[in-house]
């Protein structure tokens, strides 16, 4: 009587056990194998432990060999990117030296003429006095052209200054190819000195195709020149060189 | 700034195809270009009409170490093209 009740309620069987003569343990140990056995349930041979642990470890093994990959593709697609994007000329960098391939055989457009206006812009603390030569030239598509800034040092010491640049509208600004210039390079200007600067370039015959660009007669090429001190940080990209005094 | 602010497309500068144009702080080729600005004043911005004094202002940066000597072709001045 007591040994069923202990059938169904395992956990009270180690107090009974306790007041139990042998013989009864003995039913019970066994009534309690057989409940086990009831519910299906039996007892893990050792192979199968270990091929489960097995089988774990194997997991465990791959999911950490993922993660140490991902973790070194994530380091590895900077030097890609840098690689793919030259390739492609994704996101505004360009290959190198198919330009001056292109100056040789580029076709002048005649059927349209282009006015390029030039604008000179100073930083807040820079003390030259910068300005262009011409207010504006008209080009046409596929012919290289000539302008100038003029900048002039009034103070008494010498200033070195970086320029940089910007062409309105965005979308001829891909267009605007420039065969040299002055820009992101320090420039040093003596007291009262007046130099004057060219910028050589040529739009690309591709503008008269582009039909964002069919009615868009005008670009504005806009230079700014700022002092250059330690800390300015302009939106240059990475060829930038120091004055090299 | 604004650009940053709604996301606008950001115009990224290039890199000139030759570099930069080293000063002309002795002013070597003042003449050439005054001579070209004259033309341009006088022609009313049109830059086809002084392709020649465009020219002799660049061999004087070339002939003063101002400019890397480069072939005409190159630099966009081809014989079959010239303005008469």
């Amino acid at each position: 009587m007591l040994s069923r009740f202990a059938n169904v309620c395992g956990q009270c069987a180690h107090l009974i056990r306790r007041t139990l003569p042998q013989r009864q343990l003995l039913q019970q140990s066994t009534a309690r194998v057989r409940t086990k056995s009831t519910f299906g349930g039996h007892r893990p041979d050792p192979g199968a432990e270990a091929a489960r642990k097995l089988r774990l470890r194997s997991t465990l093994y791959y999911v950490t060999a993922g993660g140490i990959f991902i973790v070194g593709l994530s380091y590895a697609a900077v030097p890609l990117y840098t690689i793919f994007c030259q390739a492609y000329s994704y996101g505004g960098t360009t290959s190198e030296g198919h330009d001056s391939e292109k100056v040789e055989h580029m076709v002048k457009v005649n059927d349209r003429i282009l006015k390029i206006r030039f604008n000179a812009d100073i930083g807040s603390s820079m003390r030259w006095n910068f300005k262009p030569q011409q207010y504006e030239l008209k080009v046409a598509p596929g012919e290289t052209a000539l302008a100038f800034y003029t900048a002039k040092n009034p103070t008494d010491k010498p200033v070195i200054g970086i320029s940089t640049y910007n062409v309105i509208p965005f979308e001829a600004g891909a267009y605007f190819n420039k065969i040299q210039c002055f820009c992101f390079e320090e420039q040093q200007l003596n007291p009262h000195e007046e130099v004057d600067m060219p910028v050589f370039f040529y739009i690309d015959p591709e503008y008269v195709k582009d039909p964002a660009l069919e009615f868009c007669d005008t670009i504005t090429l806009s230079y700014t020149f700022f002092e250059a001190k330690e800390g300015l940080k302009l939106n240059f990209p990475s060829y930038a060189k120091p004055h090299v005094a | 700034m604004t650009s940053q602010i709604y996301s606008q497309k950001k115009f990224i500068p290039t890199a000139p195809d030759k570099g930069s144009f080293p000063l002309d702080h002795d002013s070597l080729c003042k003449n050439q270009f005054l001579l070209y600005v004259s033309c341009i004043r006088r022609n009313e911005s049109d830059s086809a009409k002084c392709r020649q004094q465009a020219q002799d202002y660049l061999s004087c940066r070339m002939d003063n170490n101002l400019m890397d000597r480069t072939e005409w072709s190159r630099l966009g001045f081809r014989k079959d093209t010239a303005n008469l």
